[in-house]
């Protein structure tokens, strides 16, 4: 993973977007995609460049789902969220992957070693349930596989 | 008809004539996101190394969707001399080698995973595609090149038909395109229905400049994939469903909206933008015609507001994703504040089919009142979760007899949704309902995108709600009180419901919420209830058995079962309690026993003893 961003660096990076020309999510994700998520210079930096407050910037941030303040866990279950996983013991999944990982969604362990993740679902029901690891789609999972993929992540295994 | 054009389809089609008399086997490996969820990707890699380890002279491509996602990966296999083409399923990569043997190398077929003839004549072994019960009753018009051809490449494309609607609208006025397409009658495909050729004439009738055009590629809905598999599988449809749609409005520029959660769409469209762009079909001087029309693809960032046109356009101005007060309405002030027009996807989709076969024709399909094919996606208490296009008016039950396959088991239908979070619920006494936008209305939802998502009698109709409810509360924007406190308090009561804790008076706030909520800016919040509403209209039994016996005739819901040891000298149940993920099974010397109050009831034991674990009510 790439080490905390210099402002400078941050500065190249957002060079070319302007936010009269809807570039603020772009470059936020940009952003993420390059870092693995939006640290505080890069939203003093970022308000900056779009000629706008920090607040904004922040403000957009927090409102969607996919934005990370802190960097991203070195491992991490995204688990499905969407109906068809639901009507197969999904949130019976979830419960056991909490309680595996000592977590709950959306956060992950102080070390940042592990994470788990809110994942909606993308349309690849036939696998349901699922969970994704580490980007990887696990399908047809029972809570037990799942509890044994949670310890796993962990180092528990 | 435009030189430019008639110069570059010419060009197409000359080189997909001649890839397809090379006199070489032709491989299409369908990779779309289902597919490579189940191995499609190794799929591919395993045929290009047979392929090269074997010395054979064969053309592998990539394609998309057929629809088949739960048979994925699939392949078809064209013979050397091009007259049959043959579909298969279930093509793993442990399968790559004796397939490549069987089709590549003896130059025959593998009838144990073919589904169908695609080209050519059908065999006793192996029958026509179009036969296939899966395929029967399709019309495949959206989808027709879904399977056939690369979508990465436009020459593919244009070699079958494209961009022939946009060039056929580029020598009309705006009037006459606008005046085909209220003859054809498209209505929105995006949830309402709204006519597309109405939402067109009203931003060709706005006063400022410039126009833009937005397509609604958030799919927000779980369970709705129609306009993923048409991205993955067709992007060209779409960038030309936008071009004529610009051509009718006077429009500059164009913004394709598509989640995040869709890396490969978001690949292949703007891979067919840049194409498009290459081609002089995108740009300053489209085709040479003096007229400009651009497109840019926009990722969203995980929200499903911004799926309302008006979160999604606040979205791309830079703002969090709220929906916004209306009126104005987009026509009149959308992106920046200029006249802005937001169709779905599969809306304009449908403008290319069209402008190349008249209104007539298009709207000929069926004589539903809701013209046109649509695609659903099929999910849930299903065998075959998939993809179809047909017209409208098939009956719920037919959809999932004949296309889903019915429900695993055989297990009695206890109802379905018919269209994302904000559609409800409906029950199995509802399954003979006609596709179709009008009975859906009556009932007082929406058929929606086209996600329909089955449930059988295991599911609790109280933890779907607590679902749906959930799913609202998280996605609310926080502008209005009555969605995101309403859905919240609805959260509320229903968890308490499914602990165990309801009460007769719980039914009546339920009636108070359902009415305070229309009160909400946006649908979000006021169709947020529907499916509460709804459930109580059908499974009121259900909410009464819970409240006032105390039981849950399903035995799914955490807060009203407990989990038992019933044989204790199991020995699966080492096991169980080596799984265990809160260690709540303990070794009491001979014996098992759960310690209740650590139990999560999440059932890791009940799946590895099941001979053991009892599942019982909690309070009968
Ligand atoms: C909360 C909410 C989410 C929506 N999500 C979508 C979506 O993901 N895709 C979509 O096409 N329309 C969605 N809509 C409907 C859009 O607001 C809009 O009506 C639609 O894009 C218009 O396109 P159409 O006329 O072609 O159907 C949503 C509406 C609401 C209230
Ligand atoms: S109804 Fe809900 S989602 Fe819509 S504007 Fe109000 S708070 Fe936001
Ligand atoms: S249901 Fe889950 S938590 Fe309860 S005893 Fe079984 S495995 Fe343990
Ligand atoms: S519900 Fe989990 S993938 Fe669709």
């Amino acid at each position: 993973m790439a080490a905390e961003p210099t402002t400078r660096e941050l500065r190249e990076l957002v060079a070319e977007y302007e936010f009269e020309r809807g570039h603020l999510l772009p470059a936020l994700i940009e952003i993420q995609e390059r870092y693995g998520y939006v640290s505080p210079a890069a939203i003093e930096v970022l308000a900056r460049q779009m000629r706008t407050t920090p607040a904004l910037v922040y403000g957009a941030v927090s409102f969607y789902a996919d934005f990370r303040t802190e960097p991203p866990p070195e491992r991490e279950i995204a688990w499905c969220s969407g109906p068809a996983c639901r009507l197969r013991g999904g949130d019976r999944i979830r419960e056991a992957l909490q309680h595996t990982l000592g977590l709950p969604l959306d956060s992950q362990s102080e070390d940042g070693a592990y994470g788990l993740r809110l994942g909606q679902c993308n349309g690849t029901c036939s696998e349901a349930p699922q969970v994704w690891v580490d980007g990887e789609v696990v399908g047809d999972l029972t809570v037990a596989g799942a509890v044994a993929i949670a310890r796993d992540v962990k180092g528990d295994a | 008809m435009n030189d430019r054009f008639t110069a570059i389809a010419a060009e197409a089609r000359e080189g997909w004539e001649a890839s397809r008399a090379s006199g070489r086997e032709q491989v299409n490996v369908c990779l779309d996101t289902s597919s490579l969820a189940r191995g499609g990707a190794e799929t591919l890699a395993a045929l290009q190394e047979a392929v090269a380890a074997k010395g054979l002279n064969v053309d592998i491509q990539t394609t998309g969707s057929w629809g088949f996602c739960w048979l994925e990966p699939t392949v078809s296999v064209r013979s050397a001399a091009g007259t049959r083409t043959v579909l298969y399923h279930s093509v793993t990569p442990d399968r790559v080698e004796e397939f490549v043997q069987a089709t590549l190398v003896e130059a025959g077929e593998f009838p144990e995973l073919a589904l169908g003839v695609v080209e050519g004549a059908p065999s006793d072994a192996i029958g026509a595609l179009e036969d296939h019960p899966f395929m029967r009753g399709q019309i495949r018009r959206l989808m027709a090149n879904c399977g056939q051809i690369d979508p990465e490449n436009i020459d593919h494309y244009l070699a079958n038909g494209g961009y022939e609607g946009f060039v056929e609208s580029l020598d009309m006025e705006p009037e006459a395109i606008i005046e085909l397409m209220l003859e054809s009658g498209l209505g929105g495909r995006g949830g309402a229905g709204f006519p597309a050729g109405r939402k067109w004439d009203f931003l060709r009738n706005a006063t400022a400049e410039p126009r833009y055009l937005v397509c609604n590629a958030d799919e927000g809905d779980p369970g709705a994939w129609v306009n993923r598999i048409l991205m993955e599988g067709d992007p060209h449809l779409i960038i030309e469903g936008m071009l004529i749609a610009a051509m009718a409005t006077n429009s500059i520029e164009g913004y394709i909206y598509i989640r995040h959660e869709y890396p490969l769409a978001i690949e292949r469209m703007n891979v067919a933008v840049e194409q498009a762009r290459e081609r002089g079909l995108l740009g300053e001087d489209v085709l040479g015609s003096g007229k400009a029309f651009d497109l840019v693809v926009f990722v969203g960032a995980g929200s499903y507001v911004c799926g309302e046109e008006t979160g999604l356009i606040n979205s791309i101005d830079g703002y969090r994703g709220m929906p916004r007060i209306r009126p104005p309405f987009p026509a009149q002030a959308g992106l920046w504040n200029l006249p802005t027009n937001v169709n779905n996807v599969e809306t304009y989709a449908n403008a290319p089919l069209v402008l190349r076969h008249g209104a007539e024709w298009w709207s000929g399909v069926s004589d539903d009142e809701a013209k046109g094919t649509k695609m659903f996606t099929i999910s849930g208490a299903v065998n075959q979760p998939g993809c179809v296009e047909i017209p409208f008016g098939l009956s719920v039950r037919d959809l999932l007899e004949k296309y889903g396959g019915g429900t695993p088991g055989g297990a009695p239908l206890k109802g379905y949704q018919p269209g994302g979070p904000l559609s409800g619920v409906l029950s199995a006494e509802e399954a003979d309902l006609p596709l179709t936008l009008a009975p859906f209305r009556d009932r007082g939802l929406f058929l929606g995108s086209g996600g329909i998502v089955f449930f059988d009698e295991t599911t609790s109709v109280v933890d779907l709600c607590t679902y749906f409810l959930g799913f609202a509360e998280d996605e609310s924007c926080g502008r209005c009180t009555t969605c995101f406190q309403g859905t919240q308090r609805a959260v509320e009561i229903l968890r308490r419901i499914g602990n165990g804790g309801g009460r007769d008076s719980d039914l009546d706030k339920f009636e108070d919420l359902i009415q305070t909520m229309t009160w909400s800016n946006c649908l979000h919040g006021s169709f947020a209830m529907t499916t509460v509403k709804l459930a109580l209209r059908y499974f009121r039994d259900e909410f009464e058995t819970l409240i006032r016996e105390k039981r849950d005739p399903t035995r799914s819901l955490p807060g009203m079962i407990t989990y038992e040891i019933t044989s204790p000298g199991d020995p699966a149940l080492a096991e169980a309690a080596a799984i265990c993920p809160t260690e709540a099974i303990v070794d009491a010397g001979s014996r098992f026993e759960i310690v209740d109050e650590l139990c999560i009831r999440c059932g890791a034991c009940a799946e590895v003893a099941p001979n053991a674990v009892t599942v019982r009510d909690r309070f009968v």
